[in-house]
């Protein structure tokens, strides 16, 4: 092993550390995030960015696309908070849309063999599922996420 | 009995009585939900689903401002009766002066009532978004107003937060259907009622 390598090993180990550390610190948001209501989701946009709308987006209604376009076009102009918090919020809110469509993939078990539905019409099987004990906890945990309970 | 006993009863029963007297003269279509679960709560229990026909309803409002009826407001009756009879809560939205863009204060009021709407319990319904005004200003431009609204916040729930749209409808009736008639200039006769209407087959 050459010096060289050393160097790009001790640069790749300081990258992980890195990347590591970055993982470790946002694991907390992530999984917050994961589990996020709409209305707490809002509420952070609302609360952290109404100044900025004011400002930089009047006119713009709250919809998923055009405010967040508008807001990372006017990233210059938007205060720190802002900045870092409307990208949590909708990234929230795609989230726990996400997690709807998870719940079919993730409760096709149960749906098929203890409630009799098909995973496809998920909404016809909720009723059964949400009274099922023993359901898998990846299950479980996706009802949760999706805001059915 | 040992004193003071009379005058602790004496304040129970007054407080017992103000909350009745706050309870009868507060209109039950009035009610307001801070929560998803306030929201799911008044938002169930609808036995039979009504036949409302919202296009005919509308055309009323039209009609009336047209025809310069009931004009004065304290004596304005409901275009209809039958939205009161129905589960719903009453919200109050913000908007931006003269036009239809939701404040960034009342975000998080939408954010809870998607949350409310997804509820497992209330998935097989569908809902009526009733636009209002209060009495200042001409009738036929709160008309127009109050739908604008109605319909934006129907467009933030299924844009933003992915509500089938087949689940909601909207209406804006302006003043003609003032949540307080007996204060036609409240701000409280701005707030919109979300009401259940339909059940799926």
């Amino acid at each position: 092993m050459t010096i060289g390598d050393f160097i790009v090993s001790d640069e790749v180990m300081v990258h992980g550390r890195s990347i590591l550390l970055i993982l470790t610190l946002a694991a907390p948001s992530l999984a917050a995030a994961e589990t996020m209501s709409f209305g707490d989701a809002a509420a952070i946009l609302g609360n952290s960015c109404g100044k900025d709308i004011d400002d930089n987006c009047r006119g713009v209604n709250f919809d998923s696309i055009r405010l967040k376009d508008c807001l990372y076009r006017n990233q210059d102009s938007v205060s720190p908070q802002c900045r870092v918090d409307y990208l949590r919020a909708f990234d929230a809110i795609q989230k726990h849309i996400a997690a709807r469509a998870t719940v079919a993939r993730m409760c096709e078990y149960e749906v098929v063999k203890r409630c009799k539905g098909k995973a496809k019409e998920i909404s016809k099987s909720l009723d059964c599922l949400l009274q099922q004990s023993g359901v898998s906890a990846k299950c479980s945990q996706a009802i949760g996420d999706a805001g059915y309970r | 009995m040992r004193p003071g006993n009379g005058g602790l009863r004496d304040l129970c029963l007054l407080a017992i009585a103000l909350i009745a007297s706050a309870t009868l003269t507060f209109p039950l279509h009035a009610q307001t939900a801070d929560t998803p679960d306030d929201m799911v709560t008044r938002l169930s229990g609808l036995e039979t689903a009504p036949e409302l026909d919202l296009a005919a309803l509308r055309q009323r409002a039209v009609d009336r401002i047209k025809a310069k009826a009931d004009a004065v407001p304290l004596k304005r009756p409901p275009l209809t009766t039958e939205l009161r009879k129905l589960p719903q809560f009453t919200v109050g939205i913000r908007f931006d002066p003269d036009t239809s863009i939701v404040r960034p204060e009342s975000y998080q009021s939408l954010g809870r009532i998607a949350d409310a709407l997804l509820r497992q319990s209330l998935l097989p319904y569908g809902f009526l978004i009733v636009g209002h005004t209060e009495s200042t200003g001409k009738r036929d431009y709160n008309l127009t107003l109050s739908q604008k609204r109605a319909d934006s916040i129907r467009d933030v729930l299924v844009t933003t937060f992915k509500i089938s749209p087949k689940r909601l409808q909207a209406i804006g009736l302006g003043e003609e259907q003032l949540l307080d008639p007996a204060q036609p200039a409240a701000a409280i006769n701005q707030q919109f009622q979300i009401v259940t209407i339909a059940k799926a087959p």
